[in-house]
């Protein structure tokens, strides 16, 4: 029987973990793992526990990015629904800037704490994959209060209900390529200050 | 002005204080969420941590591995004199906040 901890979340945590606090904050939470969880609750649990821990870590860096980044999107859909423009030249462009914006500073801020441009991947797939969920929660609370006919064309002259709803998913893509982007300069520029 | 802290650093440095040479991650945790009376991640206490010792309110060192840790160090933490005058100045500032008012506040709700 198994009694350590899931490797790949160790792997996880050591991307939004400090190099220096690593072997600390890994020590710790084997340490409880091993000592007060498992013996209590089973290997199932203690699993369940142990992600449950690192992926507090995980949102601890990524969270607000995630927040800022489907707010963007929804302010966007607001926009486009309710203060319909001629053309979508002029927003399309700011809108994409912002995205890759942020994008581009969370994922250089994390992997400048970690050390590893990977850090920038994982943090840009998380942020596009925490963002689609505010996205579409927003968009869909926005539809609720908001479906009269004016409304409706208005979205239909933006791209439609599928836009909104399947855009933020095929976003995770791109937030990764950015993502590394982004953690390539914030490695590089640790690298740098540290040399 | 006056400095003052939140409950979550508060519970964090009264525990370094509590537990004297003893205050490692784990027994932070530990001690914060039995004072607190609610779950707290290690995310949460960790990231208190690091932000106090950026503040210059705590300083942290190196202990040695354990077989249960599988030989991963212990950070161990303990309050500067300037945490200890950011606590005293907080308690100063919440005395001054309840001076004059009966506890338990009752008929004004």
């Amino acid at each position: 029987m198994r009694t350590a901890p899931p490797d790949w979340a160790d792997a996880l945590l050591r991307f939004f973990v400090t190099p220096e606090n690593f072997e600390n904050v890994s020590g710790d939470l084997l340490e409880e793992y091993c000592d007060s969880v498992l013996p209590g609750s089973g290997q199932r649990r203690a699993d369940r526990w142990y992600v449950r821990q690192v992926l507090g870590f995980v949102w601890r860096t990524t969270g607000l990015w995630a927040f800022l980044f489907g707010g963007a999107f929804v302010a966007r859909t607001a926009l486009d629904w309710l203060v319909p423009p001629v053309t979508f030249d002029l927003r399309s462009t700011v809108s994409t800037a912002l995205g890759v914006a942020i994008l581009l500073v969370a994922s250089a801020r994390t992997a400048w704490r970690s050390g590893s441009f990977l850090t920038g991947s994982i943090a840009g797939l998380t942020i596009a994959a925490l963002g689609a969920v505010v996205s579409i929660g927003g968009a869909a609370a926005l539809l609720a209060f908001r479906h009269d006919p004016a409304t409706m064309l208005a979205i239909r002259h933006s791209g439609g209900l599928d836009e909104v709803f399947l855009l933020p998913l095929l976003l995770m893509l791109p937030g990764v390529l950015v993502g590394t982007v982004g953690g390539m300069i914030g490695a590089a520029m640790k690298r740098a200050v540290m040399a | 002005m006056a400095e003052v802290l939140g409950i979550f650093e508060q519970a964090v440095l009264l525990a370094l204080l509590r537990l004297r040479e003893e205050a490692y991650g784990r027994a932070i945790r530990r001690e914060v969420e039995a004072r607190l009376a609610r779950d707290v991640s290690a995310g949460a206490v960790h990231a208190t941590l690091e932000r106090l010792e950026r503040k210059g309110l705590v300083v942290s060192d190196l202990g040695s591995g354990t077989p249960i840790r599988a030989g991963r160090p212990r950070r161990f933490y303990r309050l500067k004199p300037d945490g200890l005058r950011v606590l005293n100045q907080t308690r100063a500032t919440v005395d001054s906040l309840w001076r004059g008012l009966k506890w338990p506040l009752k008929g004004f709700a």
